[in-house]
Formats: C-alpha cells, structure tokens, sequence
C-alpha cells in the first residue's frame, strides 16, 4: 500500500473524527446522541489501527505523527474516571469519611501515639529540667501567668489569629503529604505538635493555671488535635505504603494508598471549619471554666460516634438476586461474601 | 517500550495501539507553575479586596478572629480550588499548563480523575518545600514530581497541532527524468518499504550534489544485492541517482 493510497483511503474518517474531538474540547460531548457517541468509539478504533499500519510502513511519514495526535487526543475523552456529582458528595461525606477512618485503625493509632510521646517527651522535659524551661516555653506564657491572663479575655489579633488558623491546617496538609517522603515530615510534624503541647500543659500545670489553660484549648483543641491524628495517620498510611509496598511496585502501592487516604485527610481537613467556629465564638468568650471543658468533651463525644458508628450498616437498594442469595448462603455458612463490588465496611 | 527515548510515555490503547505522549521537562513546568502563581497571586488580591469588604462591617468581641477564620477560609479556597477547578474543568490544563503547552493525563493515558487531582495537589505542599519537587522530577525519566507519583499521573506536551492536510500534503518528490525506463528485474521482490525508502530520499531537498551522490550509491548497492540481478545485468550500469528514480517510478506503478 503507498503513502498516497493510505490517506485518500481513509482521510474522511479522520477527519470526522478530528472534527467530533473539537467538538467534545469545547465540552459539546453531551449533546451529542447515542448514534455520534457510538460513531465516536468506532472511528477512534479506526484511527487506532491506522495509526498502527502507519507506525509500521510509514514511521517517519508526518500522517503517523498526526495519527499519534489525534488518537491521543481521543484516548482520554474516551477512558477517564466517573466525574465528581455534587448530589453524592455529603453522603459521601457522612458516611465515607467514618469508614475510612475504622478502616485505617492501625494507622490512627500509631498517628496518636506518635502524638502522645511528643506530649509526654515535652511534658518530662519542662518537669525534670527547670533550667531549659526558658528556652522550652515562650517567656511571654510565664509573664501572663504572672499577671493572672491565662485565662484569656479576647486578645488575639486578628492577624495572630490568621497565623495561628493557618499554621493548623498547614500541619494537617504537612502530615498527609508528607507521607510522600516516607512519612518522616508526618512523624515530624505529630511530634512537634505533641512537643508543643507538652510544654505548655507542664508549664502551666507548674504555674498552677491547669483549668483556665485547658479551658481556653478545650472547645477546639479536641476536634483540631483529632483532624491532625487524622491527617498525620493518613501520612502514614503513605509512607507505610513505600516502605512495605507487598505484591505492587513502590510507586503503584503508594497511589494506591494515596487514593485510599487523600479524601480521609481532606475531608477530615474540612472539620477544621467547625473546630474554628469554636475558637472564634466559645474559647475567648467569658463562659465559665466548667461549661468550656463541657463543650469541648461533647465535640470530643459527637466526633468519635461520628466516627465509630456512622455508614455501619450498608443500605442495599437493588432487588435481591441470585448472586445475592448465593452470598447470604454461602455467608451463613462461614464464608465471606465474595463480591469485589462492595467494599468491607 | 524500551527502545523508546526516555522522556517519551508509551501508553497502550484498548486495542492494544501504542500512544506516544512527550512528557513535559522541569523547565517549562517551573515555568508553568509561575504563571499559576501569579495568576493565583491576582485572584487572591482580587478576594481579599471583596472579603476585606465584608470583614471590615463584622463588629463584636469575635470579629478578630471571624476575620480571621474568613482570610484563611478565602486563601486555602483560592489556592487549592484554583488548580482543582481547573484541572478538573479543562483536562488537566490550568492556564499556566496552557500558555507553556502543557497537559496533565493518567498514567493509563485516560484523563485524571477528582481523586487523582486532590492528590497531586495536595502533594505539591511538599513538592514547593526547599524544591523537593524540582530535584525529584530532575531524577525521574519521566519528569514526574512527588505529587504525580502518588496521583499516578504524568504532565505531558501537547505538540503544536499538525491540521491533517499538512500531514497528507507529502513533500514533493524530485525526480530528473519523468521516464520509468526500462523495466527491471526482479522488482516483484521489493515492496511498499523499499517505495518509501527511495520516496523519502527522492522528497529530501538541499541536499549537497555530492553527498547526495555518495547516498545514492549506498542505496543502489543494497539495492542491487536485493533485487538479486546477475553481474552483467544492465541495471547496474546505470549511474545511482537514475537508477534510483526509475525503481521509483516502476514501483510507484505497480504499487499503485
């Protein structure tokens, strides 16, 4: 076959395809019918095996690079991923992120832990060096102490604040991506915040100032210290993934993971508006020190039945069928219900 | 496929066609991101103008940090949504991608999905730290950043369009004589290949005369070899270049 007969051949095809894929960029692709959508599917099969033919006996003709680029520009209008419907997204939402977590409960408790020693190394250190406690907690705490403002009426700036906002929702990003890095940012990052948070609580437990302190942090330090868990578990997750991929490539057992993860931790992240909410209207406000402590235990007890319980029981809307009945059967006989389609809660 | 150059992806259709797709370098992608982050950099001057708008009429003990939460609120908006949106939108082209010809797709070659894209960009927190990014993609044979590898995605270039008729417009061949001469033998044994052998040198100008020359004689001799004609055959005493020409024209019509 030569070059010439080769594209008079088939030139028309092409370029009714070329025109359907203008058409489909200019995201036109949903008016078309049925019939066009299926005359689409064909001729992209069409230009396919032509461009194979013309890889072979005419690899360095110009049509074989057209061929290339109109085939590759038809693969992903063709093959993509179902899209995003807003309509799924709060169920999505409510009972996703709950079984995600239960389902990541080794993670999550390896991410609390990581906290804790960070806690309890900060803790320690304040307590058993009172020498370094300069240099461990911000001079300025001591002075409040002193002047009895622990108790916090509302002094914060407002670009404080936007700090103080940012940098937890920084953390919580940090956490997740950086599992990336084998999780050494995420490990990082929980550490430092439980370090933090150490420090401080021993200071203010030496000073004497424990229920104004925790008072103040309460209402939304519970929900923002259980949004970084959260993330920093996701991270791990991540970096658990590179380190200990099992049958997949590295890179393979890492997005993997990552899909798992990503709408966990960014869900999860989502939460640091309530947690916000609480800062802005119930920590500064001038509640008494009991009715601060309530709040912040109740975020804490809605958060995990949230958690713990929600999207449990997996509503089954289609009729009953015999594949159905077979897994019912063969389930009340001991074994596991073998239907890739549904994921285990 | 490994004889490929390695900034060249290879994805297989379905069908079982490879697709060839030149990954982007780290160059044009530095330079992508800037755009973006200017780009990014204008619509948050623009929102904080309308958010500092609302802010400034909040009053009461709370509004600092209301303030505060809204600032925050709109910059984390402005920035993920940014890429997300258009990412999501136009097939994996935010404006910078555009202007630089760039494109992010799938591994498989099919575009990426929400998840995909939530990924790689919430990766890119790290990818901006101390240029993780850019030591990564210089590494990776496919210029992927750390965001990539956990989405399984790849950004690749997309070439300036070739419009079909000038890809089937073939360069013209130049021929000296239009006269097939006479027949030769043997020709049945060569075939579509050696047409368009002979059909990519004859179409090739500005070729120095003795270059040109040497090219030929190459040519002929393997030629020859194929064609498998007897020491005394009067082919070969034709000089090269015509000889080249006549096989052309024979074959031309009997492939025809």
């Amino acid at each position: 076959m030569s070059l010439d007969s080769f594209i008079t051949d088939r030139q028309t095809r092409w370029s009714e395809l070329e025109q359907m894929v203008n058409r489909a960029r200019r995201g036109r692709l949903r008016t078309t019918s049925a019939d066009e959508l299926e005359r689409f599917g064909i001729l992209f099969r069409h230009a396919s095996s032509d461009l194979a033919i013309a890889r072979r006996d005419f690899p360095d003709a110009a049509i074989t690079e057209y061929l290339n680029q109109l085939c590759s520009r038809t693969h992903p209008l063709l093959y993509r991923g179902s899209p995003v419907r807003l309509s799924t997204l709060p169920r999505a939402f409510l009972l996703g992120i709950p079984r995600a977590w239960r389902s990541a409960w080794p993670y999550m408790l390896t991410s609390v832990a990581t906290l804790a020693l960070g806690f309890l190394a900060g803790w320690i250190a304040v307590y058993l060096r009172p020498d370094l406690r300069a240099s461990l907690v911000p001079a300025s705490l001591f002075d409040q102490m002193a002047r009895g403002q622990v108790s916090g009426g509302v002094d914060y700036a407002p670009l404080a604040a936007f700090d103080i906002i940012q940098n937890n929702i920084r953390v919580a990003l940090i956490a997740f991506a950086g599992g990336v890095l084998l999780g050494i940012p995420t490990v990082l990052a929980l550490v430092s915040n439980g370090w933090m948070l150490g420090t401080v609580a021993a200071a203010v437990s030496i000073g004497g100032y424990n229920l104004q302190f925790w008072s103040l942090i309460a209402p939304h330090g519970v929900i923002e210290l259980s949004i970084i868990v959260i993330a920093g578990g996701s991270g791990l997750m991540l970096g658990d993934a590179i380190l200990r991929p099992g049958q997949l490539r590295r890179g393979d057992a890492l997005s993997a993971a990552a899909r798992r993860a990503v709408w966990l931790a960014c869900g999860a992240a989502l939460l640091l508006v309530v947690a916000g909410c609480l800062e802005a209207f119930v920590s500064p406000s001038r509640l008494p020190e009991g009715a601060k402590l309530a709040v912040g235990a109740s975020t804490g007890v809605v958060l995990y039945l949230w958690l713990l319980l929600a999207g449990r029981r997996r509503v089954v809307v289609e009729a009953p069928s015999l594949d159905r009945a077979g897994d019912a059967i063969m389930h009340a006989g001991g074994y596991p219900p073998h239907n890739p389609l549904v994921k285990p809660g | 496929m490994s004889s490929a150059p390695p900034d060249t992806l290879s994805v297989r259709t379905a069908d079982n066609v490879a697709l060839g797709y030149t990954t982007a370098g780290v160059g044009s992608r530095i330079a992508a991101q800037l755009v973006d982050g200017l780009l990014i950099g204008c619509l948050l001057l623009v929102v904080y103008a309308a958010v500092a708008a609302i802010a400034s009429s909040l009053t009461g003990p709370q509004a600092p940090l209301l303030i505060a939460l809204i600032f925050v609120g709109a910059f984390f908006a402005v920035v993920f949504g940014y890429f997300l949106v258009f990412e999501l939108v136009t097939g994996g082209r935010t404006p910078g991608k555009n202007t630089m010809g760039l494109r992010v797709i799938s591994l498989d070659g099919s575009a990426p999905d929400a998840t995909a894209i939530l990924i790689r960009n919430v990766v890119r927190i790290i990818d901006l730290t101390l240029g993780i990014g850019v030591v990564v993609m210089f590494f990776h044979p496919l210029s992927r950043r750390l965001g990539d590898l956990a989405a399984g995605t790849v950004v690749v270039r997309d070439k300036p369009k070739l419009s079909l008729a000038a890809a089937a417009a073939a360069p013209p061949v130049l021929l000296r004589t239009p006269d097939p001469g006479p027949s030769i033998d043997g020709i049945e044994r060569l075939g579509s290949t050696e047409y368009n052998a002979l059909r990519i040198f004859l179409s090739r100008p500005g070729l120095a005369p003795e270059l040109r020359k040497r090219l030929a004689g190459d040519i002929t001799t393997r030629l020859l070899s194929r064609l498998d004609l007897p020491p005394a055959a009067p082919e070969r005493m034709w000089p090269p270049e015509l000889f080249i020409e006549r096989l052309y024209l024979q074959l031309d019509q009997r492939l025809r």
